[in-house]
Order: C-alpha cells, then sequence, then structure tokens
C-alpha cells in the first residue's frame, strides 16, 4: 500500500480481560503516531466498541475464539482492522444492552466497512483521521 | 446515600461490578456516580447506567452523575455523542449532587 507507515498486529483471547489491553495497544500507536487527544479519544473508543462486540456476539457457545488486530497507518489516517472467526454478528441477548456499539463506531470514524472474514467470522474495518476534527463544532 | 467513585477507564471487563453496586440500593436515600477522576468508559458502562438510573427511579431514589469543569473530554464526549446528557441528571460536583439529590444532607 502507498504511503503506509506501520503495521502492527495483535491477536488476544476473546474475553472482556482482553479490551483494556488491546485499546492501551491502540492508545499507544495513535501517541506514537502524534495523534490529536481528541482524535486518540474517539479511537479508542470506536476500537472499543469493536473488541466488545467480538467478546459479546461472535463466539456464542465457545471459549476458544480469538479477536485479531491490524493497524495500519497511511498518509495522516489510522486504519484498524478488528477480525474474528466466530459465527457472524449474531444478535446475543443482553439485559442492559444499548445497542450504541456500531452507531458509535460510525460517527466516530470516516470510514467504515463490515464484511465476512475469510473463513467465517467479521472483519470491521475502521479508518480515522489522526489529526482533523473528525467533525464541525 | 449510596457512593461509587469511578477511577480511571471501564469497559466490559468493569461493567458487572458496577452493575451489581446498581442492583442492591440496600437502604440508599441516593445514588451518585463521581465520573470526575474516570478517563474512559464505553457504551457497556452507558447500559449499566441508564439501567441504573431505571432501578433507581423504579424505587423513587434520586440518582446522578457528576461530571465536572476538569471531567476527562472523553467522557463529557461519549455522553454527548449519545445523547445521554440528556437523560442523566448531571452535576458539577458532589458536593452540588449531594444538595439536589438528598437535600444537603452529608
Amino acid at each position: 500500500m502507498t504511503g503506509r507507515t506501520a503495521d502492527v498486529t495483535l491477536v488476544v483471547p476473546a474475553v472482556p480481560d482482553s479490551i483494556a489491553v488491546i485499546r492501551q495497544t491502540v492508545s499507544g500507536i495513535c501517541e506514537a503516531l502524534g495523534a490529536d487527544p481528541r482524535a486518540v479519544g474517539d479511537i479508542k473508543l470506536a476500537a472499543t466498541e469493536a473488541f466488545t462486540n467480538v467478546v459479546l456476539h461472535a463466539y456464542a457457545g465457545r471459549d476458544d475464539g480469538t479477536i485479531e488486530l491490524d493497524a495500519r497507518t497511511t498518509d495522516h489516517h489510522l486504519e484498524l482492522l478488528v477480525r474474528d472467526h466466530g459465527n457472524g454478528m449474531t444478535p446475543a441477548p443482553l439485559a442492559e444492552g444499548l445497542g450504541l456499539g456500531l452507531p458509535l463506531i460510525a460517527a466516530l470514524s470516516t470510514e467504515l466497512t463490515i464484511v465476512e472474514a475469510e473463513g467465517g467470522g467479521t472483519e470491521v474495518s475502521m479508518t480515522f483521521a489522526l489529526h482533523d476534527p473528525p467533525r464541525e463544532q | 446515600m449510596a457512593r461509587d467513585r469511578h477511577v480511571r477507564e471501564h469497559d466490559l471487563s468493569t461493567a458487572p461490578e458496577l452493575r451489581a453496586r446498581l442492583h442492591d440500593l440496600g437502604e440508599s436515600s441516593a445514588v451518585i456516580i463521581d465520573l470526575d477522576e474516570t478517563t474512559f468508559v464505553d457504551s457497556s458502562i452507558l447500559g449499566v447506567l441508564v439501567g441504573g438510573l431505571r432501578r433507581a427511579r423504579e424505587r423513587d431514589v434520586p440518582f446522578g452523575l457528576v461530571l465536572g469543569s476538569n471531567a476527562h473530554p472523553a467522557i463529557r464526549r461519549i455522553f454527548e455523542l449519545t445523547g445521554l446528557h440528556d437523560v442523566f441528571p448531571i452535576y458539577a460536583s458532589r458536593a452540588e449532587a449531594q444538595a439536589a439529590l438528598s437535600g444537603g444532607a452529608p
């Protein structure tokens, strides 16, 4: 990919305790790239929502699932790919879920695509501006 | 009065503890969630807070959030993005919340 300056790949178990670990990884990448503080916050939130979706929805009835994160930088943007190899995006019954995960990701990212991953599962691709405000005030 | 001081970052891994605290209101005269030292919450925490607000209202227990002027921008941002800043009673300080929710009692 033209202009790509860094790649990071991380694979962690799809359990709640992994979410903070990969969020801190994403935060570290953002800060290393000199992202604006507001962009760092937005990217951390969107990434957390994507990781949470995997933990809650991807591996119903299984405890061997993983979350794969690929981070790619291109020019002044960061692309995060969050991939699982689960059962697809089946809704799970949640007592207090607000259904805000994907709407938040859509609001915080400049591009969002959700496709079936190779070999099954789901791949969420999110692109963020590192410096420009994501929205006008 | 039930008090809960949330520190640092909260997500799906800490949601069950908060949910349990908000489920067991006991003899609480009010619930005040102080978010001033929290630097991150996600939608799973918002879901727990909405559930807690609903439960408190069912029991006629006043419920409020503390988001002061020094609150982390990320906390304000998620409440604004989701529109939930209009759903929760939000106070600028714990003292203000206490005065409003429990008549100023300590």
